[in-house]
């Protein structure tokens, strides 16, 4: 059940994420020659480096940022990779690795949470900009345009969703893990802390994915 | 023609009625009629040749269970159980189980033999050991029938077993109630060779005197004559004159339910060493403890197929009840008042990894493993048995290791020293007869250990035995202590690893230690340390070569597990409660975060209604 999920739940974002890019190509005149293809890539990469003109606390929230991308990645490769393709439990060096740096990604998001959270407030823009997506027509449109950029509109108001669907799916993910530590539940409610974990992490590893999407997105478009 | 078709019809038909008659006949012992009164069996004695037994009798013969059980009960039925069929070829054979060990301290000979398949195991042909020579060896824990009632092709033995009589099945071993009932006297008779006797020896109202193991073979106990030496004495039975009432009928204490006193005679243990202190000291089953008996669990029909009680039993078992006697079946369900399992705080890939018996059964894990004795291996509750600590065969406990279901689990572990003929990749052992004078010779100069411990063997003396050894195929090897000895073209002793010099080991399921004392239940360090009994125990490898005496391997050799995987997963468990602090403060900060933006939303949400107000 989990693997089909699982399967199901990555296909669709990758697709989506695909059909967004080709529905709404970040720059238009894209071309898709290798060369264009790899200048991107050096773009992308270009974008890990702490830059000189940040402040100390944003240099700080970029490295933490990296530092759960870094997490997450290989969080996400021993969690999944065993379940998905090995199709069998997270045993061995896997579980190691996996627990190893948990931990680690834990304190990322935790640290993120302070740092970002002021910043992915949801704002009247936001709710003026999705209430015109919704057909509320009596909203004036020059509201929306002043209070909300022309870039990001969508993409911001659905990174700060990922952004809080990230942290409030961390809670489950984190805890029913380390409670099952503790000699508090039997076989089945193991159990259900497993599946408990697994499906959080799905869901939190999706909302990473569409949200590194969208960040990758707006600074590729400023 | 047509009449001689007529008779040959009437003749099928009088065959078919005759057979079916036959099938459908049932005993009045077999057909229960519901009640679970325990009936009183007052019964006629009755010896081997059909005859009733009467005080009166100028030659009193010992009774035959055949004969005077059979009247009530189906004997053959019950013959095919598993405590008589192991000589069956048709039987399967289960999960591996305690062999027979066979020990001979002057060829230094320790190994594990069966009737049945087990990987690891010999026949006992191959050492040459006929049914009736296994019988002499091993008859006095075995419960009859079976291998001790076949007959021998070897002329010899067919006199001697005329003398001797056949070992039927001892009903008593298992079924008499009596506190007088003497299992240690059976032991006797069979070192005897009293196989006739043995069964009527081990009973109250009856006494066996004499022996039949150095009787002529033209000896006829049925019409004896009066020997000439005497010191020859051929056994007699002499029956109690108040066991007889006034119709010629003994009362024996017959139970359907047997008591687990007498499944002990050949299924005790003795842990050796562990807490220097004696059997008292130790704990019993904590079924036993718990008011339960061996056969509440290990239950059996008519057929006598008793259920051994291992997962997967159901598989290879006629018996319905194996499919619901398993530890398991009996905790999920709670039968017999049986708790429930919680087992809060362990994560369930332990239950697919670990047999229940790897937390629960047997002593608690030391650094190093232990010896234990058990009945069948030596002799215990015989009379005069070496009492030595040091006495073969050497069976070391408790080893964790994996199963053929892939979990892992408790077991008893000896390692085989014989000699063989290595054809190919087989290594066959060679026949007692061939070896005994050779390796006798040459082991024997040195004289043996009273305690009944190895000889002290040194790699010349295997050498020249290996010189000696003549093979009629294949090339004569000496196995011990894990490893193959040969002589190379120069004549050099080498040391290989061998498939044949493997461990044989057996899983065991007592005894069983209540939840609280099971491995994991207080800290999951009992196992998850870098030093951990569980894994990087030591186990001994037994050997008879002085020089290699003292070596040990890893519990988790036996295991099929990466060590350095094990080791590094041991030691994430020190940083352990660290994760957990991290974990919880993290949760905590988060939850902080969203509980304070869920406010302020909330804030903001109010103070959107009051203003459209």
């Amino acid at each position: 059940m989990f693997y089909t999920i699982s399967i199901i739940g990555f296909v669709v974002t990758f697709l989506g994420i695909g059909i967004c890019c080709m529905v709404f190509p970040c720059c238009r005149k894209c071309q898709w020659s290798p060369l264009a293809i790899l200048r991107r890539a050096v773009r992308i990469l270009t974008m890990l480096p702490l830059e000189r003109k940040l402040s100390p606390v944003g240099a700080l929230r970029k490295l933490v940022y990296l530092l759960a991308l870094l997490c997450f990645l290989i969080l996400a490769i021993t969690g999944f990779y065993p379940v998905l393709v090995l199709r069998e439990p997270i045993y061995g060096y896997w579980l190691i690795l996996h627990a190893t740096f948990a931990p680690v990604f834990a304190i990322c998001l935790a640290s993120l949470a302070v740092m970002w959270a002021g910043n992915c407030c949801f704002n009247k823009g936001d709710w003026l900009w999705l209430q015109r997506v919704l057909g509320r027509e009596s909203v004036n449109k020059a509201d929306v345009k002043k209070s909300c950029p022309e870039q990001s509109r969508g993409n911001e108001l659905l990174r700060k969703i990922c952004f809080w669907l990230i942290m409030l799916l961390a809670l489950p993910a984190i805890l029913s893990i380390v409670l099952s530590m503790f000699p508090l539940f039997g076989t089945h409610g193991q159990e259900f802390l497993l599946q408990l974990h697994r499906y959080s992490a799905l869901l939190l590893a999706l909302s990473v994915i569409v949200h590194t999407y969208l960040t990758i997105r707006t600074q590729m478009e400023q | 023609m047509r009449k001689a078709l007529l008779y040959t019809a009437i003749l099928f038909c009088l065959i078919s009625v005759l057979t079916a008659a036959d099938t459908d006949l049932t005993f009045s012992g077999d057909e229960s009629d519901g009640s679970r009164a325990v009936p009183v069996h007052l019964i006629p004695l009755i010896d081997e040749e059909g005859e009733k037994i009467t005080p009166a009798d100028e030659l009193l013969l010992p009774f035959s269970m055949r004969q005077s059980c059979a009247a009530c009960h189906d004997y053959e039925k019950i013959s095919r159980g598993w405590h008589f069929n192991a000589a069956e070829p048709n039987v399967a054979p289960g999960r591996q189980g305690q062999p027979w060990i066979f020990v001979d301290a002057g060829t230094a000979t320790q190994i594990p033999l069966s009737h049945r398949t087990w990987p690891g195991t010999f026949r006992p042909e191959q050492l040459g050991l006929t049914s009736w020579k296994f019988v002499q060896v091993f008859g006095r824990q075995m419960a009859g029938g079976g291998v001790g009632e076949l007959d021998s092709d070897i002329p010899d033995e067919v006199v001697r077993g005329f003398v001797s009589g056949k070992l039927e099945i001892n009903c008593m071993a298992c079924h008499d109630a009596d506190p007088a009932h003497n299992q240690a006297e059976y032991a006797d008779q069979i070192a005897r060779q009293n196989f006739r006797w043995a069964a009527a020896a081990t009973c109250s109202f009856a006494s066996v005197s004499g022996k039949a193991v150095n009787i002529p073979s033209n000896y006829d106990p049925l019409m004896p004559q009066p020997l000439n030496d005497p010191k020859l004495v051929p056994p007699t039975i002499t029956y109690h004159k108040n066991a007889f009432d006034h119709k010629n009928q003994v009362f024996f204490d017959i139970v359907r339910k047997v008591p687990a006193e007498r499944c002990y005679f050949c299924h005790s243990n003795h842990d050796i060493g562990k807490s220097g202190l004696g059997k008292w000291a130790t704990d019993e089953d904590v079924h036993l403890a718990a008011g339960l008996t061996c056969v509440d669990c290990h239950r059996n029909g008519l057929d006598h197929n008793i259920t051994r009680g291992y997962e997967g039993e159901a598989s290879v078992s006629k018996n319905p009840l194996a499919a619901i006697s398993s530890c398991e079946n009996c905790h999920k369900e709670g039968r017999l008042g049986a708790p429930v399992p919680e087992h809060s705080g362990i994560p369930p890939a332990h239950f697919d990894k670990l047999t229940c018996t790897a937390c629960h059964s047997g002593s608690w894990p030391d650094q190093k493993t232990l010896r234990t004795k058990t009945s069948r291996a030596h002799a215990l509750g015989t009379y005069n048995v070496n009492k030595s600590d040091d006495v073969l065969p050497h069976i070391i406990y408790p080893v964790f290791a994996k199963q053929l279901d892939g979990k892992i689990g408790p077991h008893k572990l000896f390692w085989p020293a014989f000699w063989g003929s290595l054809k190919g990749q087989e290594v066959a052992p060679i026949d007692l007869e061939t070896v005994r004078p050779i390796a006798g010779k040459i082991i024997n100069d040195k004289e043996l250990p009273p305690s009944g411990d190895w000889p002290s063997l040194t790699g010349e003396q295997i050498g020249k035995v290996l010189e000696l050894l003549e093979t009629t195929e294949g090339e004569p090897v000496y196995v011990c202590g894990g490893k193959l000895y040969h002589l190379d073209d120069k004549g050099r002793l080498i040391a290989t690893e061998h498939n044949a010099a493997k461990p044989y080991l057996w899983p065991i399921a007592h005894d069983v230690r209540p939840a609280a004392q099971s491995l994991g239940a207080r800290r999951c360090e009992e196992c998850h340390s870098t030093d951990a009994s569980f894994f990087f125990a030591e186990v001994e490898v037994d050997t008879p070569i002085a020089s290699e005496q003292g070596s040990v391997k890893k519990m988790i050799e036996f295991q099929e597990l990466r060590p350095v995987y094990m080791k590094l997963f041991a030691f994430s468990f020190v940083f352990r409660p660290f994760l957990k602090v991290v974990a919880f403060c993290s949760s905590a900060v988060l939850a902080a975060v969203l509980l304070l933006y869920a406010l302020k939303a909330l804030a903001c949400v109010i103070r959107i209604l009051t203003e459209g107000d």
